[in-house]
C-alpha cells in the first residue's frame, strides 16, 4: 500500500472549459471541484446527467485535459501516465477489441499494466472466476452480452491489483444478482484496503456501500461528506412500536409525525427531546418499543431536494 | 517503454488478421500477379524486366490499400468505441499508444508485402526459371514508404476521421512524388533540399531494369524512413496529446 499520508485521491480546483472553434459560446463543464478520498474508503460521486462527474473522472485519469486544477492519486500527478500505474479504471459501458478472447483481453491489459509475466495467467484465471466469467476464457468478446462485458470491465480494472479503483457506473447493465456481486466486490476491495471512487446513478448502490459522497450538479460540488451526516435529519428520531392495536396513545399522537402503520408495527418520528416521554407513554399504553434510531432521509429524497434547491439558487443568480 | 508498445502492436496485428480486407486484397493481388506474364508487351525480349516492373507496381498498390485501410481507421475507431480508455488508464502514454498502433500496422503491411513478394518469386521461377531475388529490394522500398505513409496517417487520424485521413495520406503521397513537377523550375531549385520527397523509395528502375541498388543506398533509405517517421509520429503525439477523449 501507499506510504504517503495524504488522501488516496485528491482533486483540487478542477476546472474544464470547452472552447468551440468558432461560433458557440464557451462552456464550463466543471468549475472549481474539490474532492478528497481517504485511503481504504468507498467514495460515491453522484449527480444528474451533465453534472460533470465523468469529465471530472476523465481529467483525473488524463483522458481529458484539465483547464485548471490539481489531480493526484496516491500523491502522484495522475494526469501523467506514471501517476496511473497503481490505479484500476472501469469506464462506463466498457468496450474491448471484439476479436480478442476474454483471457487474451485480460492478458493484454495485464501486459500494459506491467504485471510480471509469470503472474499473468494465475491472475487472469482468478479474476475471471471472481467476476463470474469462469469457463468463458476462450469466448471471443463479440459473443459477450453487455453484462458479461461489464464483468470483464471490472476484471481488467483489477488485473494490476490496484491500490485505487475508479468505477464509472459498474452495475449498469447487470441483473440484480450481478449488481449484488458488484456491491460485494466493492466491499471486499475496501476490506482489503483498496480505495474506491464510485460514480453511479444507482442511489441504492451508493447508499449501500459508500462511506462518503460528493454530489455534483451543473459542474460544481453541491454537497459532500459522510453519508450518515448528510442523510440524518437533524433533531428528529424515528421510533418503531409493536402492540398498539388501538392506535397511538393521545400523548404520543400529539408529538408524532410521519406516522405509518404496517402489520401491527407503528413507525413515527418525534423531536429528539420528546423521545423519553414518548417511550414512557408507549410503555404505559401496553406497547413495546422495537427500535429507536435517528430519522434518516433516503438518498433519493435528499438527492432530489438538493438538486431542486441548487436549481432555485441558480435561477436566483 | 517497449513492454507497453509491443503488446499494443501485437493487438493491432491480431485485430488486422481478423479483417477480411487483408486477405481479399492479397488474393486479388496474387491473381493479378499470375496474369502478368499474359500481358501483350511480352515478346519484345524484355519479359523479365516488365514482369519485375509490374510486380513492384502491384506490390505498391496492394500495400497502399492495406496501409490506408488499417491506419486510417485505427485510432478514430478506438476513440469512438472507447477501447482506448482501458489502455491509457493503465499508465500507457498517448505516445506509446500511437507508436504501438503504427508499429502494428507496419508489421501487418510488412507481412503482406513479404507474402506477396514470395508469391511473385514463385511465379517468376515457374515462368522464367529465375527467382528474381532483386524483387526483395523493391519490396523493402515499398514497405518503408508505406511505413512513412502510415505514420502520417496515424498523425492525421489523431484529430480527424477516416475519410480525411485517406484523402490527406493520398495527398502526401502525391506531393511526395511530385518534387520535379512542383519545384523543377530553376527559380525554385533552392527549395529542393527542404522538399519532403518520397522519391528515395522509388527504386523501380534499378530493380526492374538494372542490377538493383547498392547496400549504401538501402541504408540511406532507412535513414530517410526513420527521419520521416520520427517527424510524423512526433506530430501525432503532439496532436493526440492535446485532444480530449
Amino acid at each position: 500500500m501507499s506510504e504517503d499520508n495524504g488522501p488516496a485521491i485528491l482533486i483540487r480546483g478542477a476546472h474544464k472549459r470547452y472552447k468551440p472553434i468558432v461560433g458557440a459560446p464557451q462552456r464550463d463543464a466543471v468549475r472549481g471541484v474539490d474532492i478528497s478520498v481517504a485511503h481504504g474508503t468507498i467514495h460515491g460521486l453522484l449527480g444528474p446527467n451533465g453534472a460533470g462527474k465523468t469529465t471530472t473522472i476523465k481529467m483525473l485519469l488524463g483522458l481529458v485535459r484539465p483547464t485548471g486544477g490539481e489531480f493526484r492519486i496516491l500523491g502522484e500527478d495522475s494526469t501523467r501516465p506514471g501517476g496511473r500505474r497503481r490505479v484500476g479504471f472501469m469506464p462506463e459501458q466498457p468496450y474491448f477489441p471484439q476479436h480478442l478472447r476474454a483471457a487474451q483481453a485480460l492478458r493484454l491489459y495485464a501486459q500494459l499494466a506491467g504485471v510480471p509475466r509469470d503472474e499473468i495467467t494465475p491472475r487472469t484465471t482468478a479474476l475471471m472466476e471472481r467476476v463470474g466469467l469462469q469457463g468463458r476464457e476462450k469466448t471471443t468478446l463479440d459473443a459477450f452480452s453487455r453484462g458479461m462485458l461489464q464483468r470483464l470491465g471490472i476484471a481488467q480494472a483489477l488485473i494490476n491489483e490496484p491500490e485505487v479503483v475508479v468505477l464509472d457506473e459498474p452495475a449498469s447493465g447487470l441483473d440484480p444478482v450481478g449488481q449484488r456481486d458488484v456491491r460485494n466486490l466493492m466491499l471486499e476491495l475496501r476490506d482489503a484496503g483498496v480505495t474506491v471512487l464510485l460514480s453511479s446513478h444507482q442511489l441504492s448502490e451508493v447508499e449501500a456501500v459508500c462511506d462518503d459522497v460528493t454530489i455534483m450538479n451543473a459542474g460544481r460540488v453541491a454537497a459532500e461528506g459522510d453519508l450518515d451526516a448528510l442523510l440524518n435529519v437533524e433533531g428528529r428520531t424515528s421510533i418503531r412500536v409493536r402492540g398498539l392495536d388501538g392506535g397511538l396513545p393521545a400523548p404520543v399522537a400529539g408529538l408524532a409525525g410521519d406516522v405509518a402503520v404496517t402489520g401491527g408495527i407503528s413507525v413515527f418520528s418525534v423531536a429528539d427531546e420528546a423521545v423519553r416521554a414518548v417511550i414512557d407513554a408507549v410503555d404505559d399504553a401496553g406497547g413495546r418499543v422495537v427500535s429507536v434510531t435517528p430519522v434518516r432521509d433516503s438518498l433519493e429524497d435528499y438527492f432530489a431536494r438538493l438538486l431542486a434547491a441548487t436549481a432555485e439558487g441558480g435561477e436566483d443568480r | 517503454m517497449m513492454t507497453r508498445i509491443w503488446p499494443i502492436a501485437l493487438a493491432v496485428v491480431t485485430d488486422s488478421l481478423r479483417r477480411k480486407v487483408v486477405y481479399v486484397v492479397l488474393v486479388f493481388a496474387a491473381v493479378l500477379a499470375m496474369a502478368i506474364p499474359s500481358l501483350p508487351s511480352y515478346g519484345l525480349g524484355i519479359e523479365d524486366a516488365v514482369y519485375r516492373e509490374v510486380a513492384l507496381a502491384l506490390s505498391f498498390v496492394t500495400a497502399l490499400v492495406l496501409t490506408l485501410s488499417l491506419a486510417a481507421n485505427r485510432v478514430p475507431s478506438e476513440v469512438e468505441r472507447r477501447t482506448v480508455y482501458n489502455v491509457l488508464a493503465k499508465g500507457v502514454s498517448r505516445g506509446e499508444y500511437l507508436v504501438g498502433s503504427w508499429l502494428g500496422v507496419l508489421i501487418v503491411t510488412g507481412g503482406a508485402i513479404a507474402a506477396f513478394t514470395g508469391v511473385q518469386q514463385v511465379i517468376a521461377l515457374a515462368r522464367y526459371g529465375d527467382p528474381m531475388w532483386r524483387l526483395w529490394q523493391g519490396a523493402l522500398a515499398v514497405w518503408l514508404e508505406m511505413g512513412v505513409l502510415s505514420a502520417f496517417a496515424v498523425a492525421i487520424s489523431a484529430v480527424a476521421g477516416p475519410v480525411v485521413v485517406v484523402t490527406a495520406a493520398l495527398a502526401v503521397l502525391f506531393v511526395g512524388h511530385s518534387r520535379s513537377t512542383l519545384i523543377g523550375g530553376e527559380g525554385a531549385l533552392a527549395l529542393r533540399p527542404f522538399y519532403p520527397s518520397l522519391d528515395t523509395f522509388n527504386i523501380v528502375n534499378p530493380v526492374a531494369h538494372g542490377t538493383g541498388v547498392p547496400a549504401l543506398y538501402v541504408l540511406s533509405m532507412l535513414v530517410v524512413f526513420v527521419g520521416f517517421v520520427a517527424i510524423a509520429l512526433s506530430a501525432a503525439v503532439w496532436l493526440f496529446g492535446r485532444r480530449d477523449l
